[in-house]
């Protein structure tokens, strides 16, 4: 069948629509001038650099132990509460990283109000304690995998190091670890990219990650062509993570024994243990920050302000819905091409890039797109719904992208020669066999879509139409003009927003 | 099954639909300024005109790249920032218009303003220090300088240099004194901090209250909306705080034969009307609206900001810090020398 192995010249298409944003931020030293480079390659990046891989190293590192941590003691053990902890360990997800960033800071920050009241000698507005706000609320990204690798398909490893004498602990590192790495690595990658692209929280902190450098050439320096130089630079650090995260992949070990592990009972302090350790970080990443919420949001709550923020919320479900369609559609083409033309283009791989990159950024590139299709056929796209959810298209396909090929990748190959034998074209193959068998797998993907993009701000907030105000811009405006306590309210909602499709997605894995 | 995702498609078409009113009795605005105050006034306009405001809000940089990139297309009309560094960029990018308006000129004083007629300012937001009136008497704190003196070792609270007040408070210096003093000042600055900036200018003003620092370099606004706030939180800081307004000296540093202060340093925001706007009757409408008293009586009690119209007083609560007396520098060195005032921040080690 070498026909198959061409590329279809509409998919090369559409991954190049994807991909055109980011190549505008790529191509930058070709086409923007950059007046201040020097000073921003020998000034602000050194500086930049550094405390960019050092709130990674230790983000990632910590989210990795929580997550991993976690996903362990729930698929190998019986606890107090482990029935709980099973399903509410991905909550932390629903909040948006900024949003608990400046929850936490309002708790324990210099002023913070349970600073003060325990006086304790440290504040969280720091880099290690910045990393530890992400970790927690990010962590999920590992643990919902792990938890998925945990709990099916090493039962027979398992059972095997535990008649040979080996000990809880050593199951874990030397079995269930090596085993569930591709999974780790995968959430590890996705802790990552949310790390790098976050601009709020770290300005609020006042950490120079490569991000705030982005901002600080484009709004302190005027000088949108570094800001792009250094988008390149965080797109190349991005390609790394991707090659690393692949390799983690590669060498992984499968298995076909597909029944689930079975639970250990723990006993005496072992017992408590399991559950105070999950307890903890179910309490800091998820009710401690959303009970200051909800505490802010009953105080500051009335009529007016209602009146404001039920509009913005059908907007935000409005352009989620929107965008989780269109991404969706992009995803299931990609995925067509992957499995029935064997398409290993590259260019098809890397259209799923621009969930590192921050929306401003990408929001430059569409623009800059957008601006230039207006001036060739005078057709305004820039302020349509449309351009906004191709925008979220460009930024989130990663995430849609990620479920649908590892549902693929379980359907046999036998399934797709059998359709095709009877004389089902590819594409008749895969909407009629392969689509169908996907449900579970489509429904992650526009949930994970949906919950990001009722998160997500910059790209909202530049490339929105007029007076299309939504929960996430409510909540910029109100921060911005330093009234927290006012924010809380739609900061409610977005978790809320936030909490179905995490729940789903939880049930969804389960079954899976 | 591909029957199932065509209801996608009118969805998309819905999306793509340019949501441009035909008729003429609009005004289309991109604003950086995101009060409750704006968003009152602009249904007075409504109200009072008939004419519909149309508004996106954002950042003023994604404002200009989103002006840029739509270029004639731009169906904006009106152009607000929040910043005077950003109006003239706008207007050194051709994407203001030059309006010559006898209203406006009245309404707006001179060095507020473009002398071509491309943006006028609304109002001034001043860039002063508040201070523990338990720790610090008010004339210790008349310049700028006075926050570089070792009195004040371990005291200094402000927010990272991320941020453009920080930012056009150095351009306004670098204008007056060159890069090198400015950046001897910022020096001066970051050996007085009484911790690493960080936050926002309420947290800086928090910090007073919890002792964190004695002396805090923050915005006019923040400090009167803290002054207005009813939050059990705020009210030690509120208790503890009074206000300075330093003056700008023409020279830096050393010895000084003359203190020849010029003023304290302010920033404004304005607006212009859009290059290619395409309801330009309207658009001066809303302008010369917003520099009326009603406008600037709003802008000066709800959003705690200092009126630019003659005769319109600031709020009670800006009118206890003293009389202001602002910098008039060309407003448009703001802009000019920000990408400098970066500059010297950084090397001054002011995170």
């Amino acid at each position: 069948m070498k026909h198959m192995r061409r590329v279809s010249w509409p998919i090369l298409a559409l991954a190049l629509l994807l991909l055109a944003p980011l190549l505008v931020v790529v191509t930058a030293p070709l086409h923007s001038n950059s007046t201040e480079w020097s000073f921003v390659l020998h000034g602000l990046l050194p500086s930049h650099l550094k405390e960019t891989g050092l709130l990674l190293v230790i983000a990632v590192a910590l989210a990795v132990i929580f997550g991993t941590g976690s996903a362990w003691l729930v698929s190998a053990f019986r606890f107090p509460g482990r029935d709980l902890f099973r399903w509410a360990l991905v909550l932390p997800l629903a909040l948006p990283t900024y949003i608990s960033a400046i929850t936490f800071a309002a708790l324990f920050g210099p002023t913070g109000s349970i600073r003060l009241a325990l006086g304790l000698p440290f504040d969280i507005m720091n880099l290690p304690g910045l990393a530890l706000v992400f970790a927690l609320v990010l962590f999920p990204y590992v643990y919902l995998p792990a938890r998925a690798a945990f709990s099916t398909g090493m039962a027979a490893h398992l059972d095997a190091a535990r008649m040979l004498g080996g000990g809880a602990v050593r199951r874990f590192i030397r079995v269930a670890a090596p085993l569930a790495r591709p999974a780790i690595a995968g959430g590890a990658f996705l802790v990552a990219m949310e790390t790098l692209n976050d601009y709020g929280a770290v300005k609020y902190y006042g950490i120079h990650t490569l991000t705030a450098g982005i901002f600080r050439a484009w709004g302190g320096l005027y000088d949108v062509g570094s800001a792009l130089r250094l988008s390149g630079l965080l797109l190349a650090l991005v390609l790394l993570l991707v090659w690393s995260e692949s390799r983690l992949r590669r060498r992984a070990l499968h298995s076909t024994a597909n029944h689930a592990t079975e639970r250990i009972n723990l006993i005496g302090w072992k017992r408590i243990a399991a559950s105070t350790g999950c307890g903890v970080l179910l309490f800091a990443g998820f009710l401690l920050p959303v009970g200051a919420i909800i505490m802010d949001a009953f105080r500051t709550a009335d009529l007016p302000h209602l009146r404001i923020v039920i509009p913005a919320l059908g907007n935000t479900l409005l352009v989620g819905t929107i965008a989780a369609a269109l991404t969706l559609a992009v995803a299931i083409a990609l995925a067509f091409s992957e499995r029935h033309q064997r398409s290993r283009s590259r260019l098809v791989q890397w259209a799923g890039l621009g969930y590192a990159v921050p929306g401003a950024v990408i929001a430059l590139g569409v623009m800059a797109l957008a601006g230039w299709i207006g001036e060739q056929t005078g057709v305004v796209l820039i302020g349509t719904l449309g351009l906004l959810a191709y925008a979220f298209t460009v930024r989130f396909l990663a995430l849609a992208g990620q479920p649908l090929r590892a549902g693929l990748a379980q359907q046999q190959r036998s399934l797709d020669e059998s359709a095709r034998l009877l004389g089902a074209s590819p594409l008749r193959t895969f909407m009629r066999v392969n689509v169908p068998l996907l449900r579970p797998a489509l429904m992650a993907a526009a949930l994970l879509v949906l919950m990001e993009v009722v998160k997500e701000l910059p790209l909202t907030m530049i490339l929105r139409p007029f007076d299309f105000d939504t929960l996430s811009t409510r909540v910029f405006e109100l921060a911005r003009i330093e009234q927290w306590a006012d924010a809380a309210l739609p900061a409610l909602l977005i978790v809320a927003c936030g909490l179905v499709p995490v729940i789903v997605l939880d049930r969804l894995l389960e079954r899976s | 099954m591909s029957r199932k995702w065509f209801w996608v498609m009118p969805l998309l078409v819905l999306a793509c639909k340019a949501p441009q009113a035909k008729d003429e009795k609009v005004v289309n605005v991109y604003t950086h300024r995101h009060y409750e105050t704006d968003k009152q006034l602009f249904s007075d306009f409504e109200q009072k005109t008939g004419i519909r405001v149309n508004v996106v809000m954002a950042e003023d940089d994604d404002l200009l790249s989103r002006l840029e990139a739509e270029g004639a297309n731009s169906p904006a009309d009106v152009i607000i920032t929040a910043d005077a560094g950003r109006l003239g960029l706008a207007a050194q990018r051709g994407f203001l218009k030059p309006e010559r308006d006898s209203v406006l000129e009245a309404n707006v004083p001179e060095h507020l303003r473009d002398p071509q007629g491309r943006w006028f300012g609304f109002t001034m937001r001043a860039r002063v220090v508040a201070y523990d009136k338990n720790k610090v008497k008010p004339e210790e704190l008349l310049t700028y300088n006075d926050l570089c003196s070792p009195r004040f070792k371990g005291q200094i609270l402000v927010r990272p240099s991320e941020h453009v007040y920080n930012q056009s408070l150095v351009a306004a210096m670098i204008a007056h004194w060159g890069a090198d003093s400015a950046q001897k000042w910022c020096e001066g600055i970051v050996a007085n901090l009484a911790r690493e900036p960080k936050g926002s200018d309420t947290d800086q003003l928090l910090a007073i209250g919890e002792g964190l620092g004695s002396v805090a370099i923050v915005n006019s606004y923040y400090i009167g909306k803290l002054m207005k706030s009813e939050d059990p939180a705020r009210q030690k800081a509120k208790n503890a705080i009074a206000v300075a307004l330093p003056l700008l000296q023409t020279a830096n540093g050393g010895v000084m034969q003359t203190r020849w202060e010029i003023g304290t340093h302010v920033n404004i925001s304005g607006g212009g009307v859009a290059a290619h706007a395409k309801h330009e009757k309207n658009a001066i409408e809303l302008l010369r609206f917003l520099s009326s008293d009603a406008s600037q009586a709003a802008f000066a009690d709800g959003n705690m900001e200092y009126p630019v119209k003659p005769g319109i007083p600031a709020s009670a609560i800006l009118q206890g810090f003293g009389k202001l007396t602002p910098d008039t520098l060309d407003l448009s060195m703001l802009g000019k020398y920000n990408a400098d005032a970066v500059k010297a921040l950084t090397a001054a080690g002011w995170r």
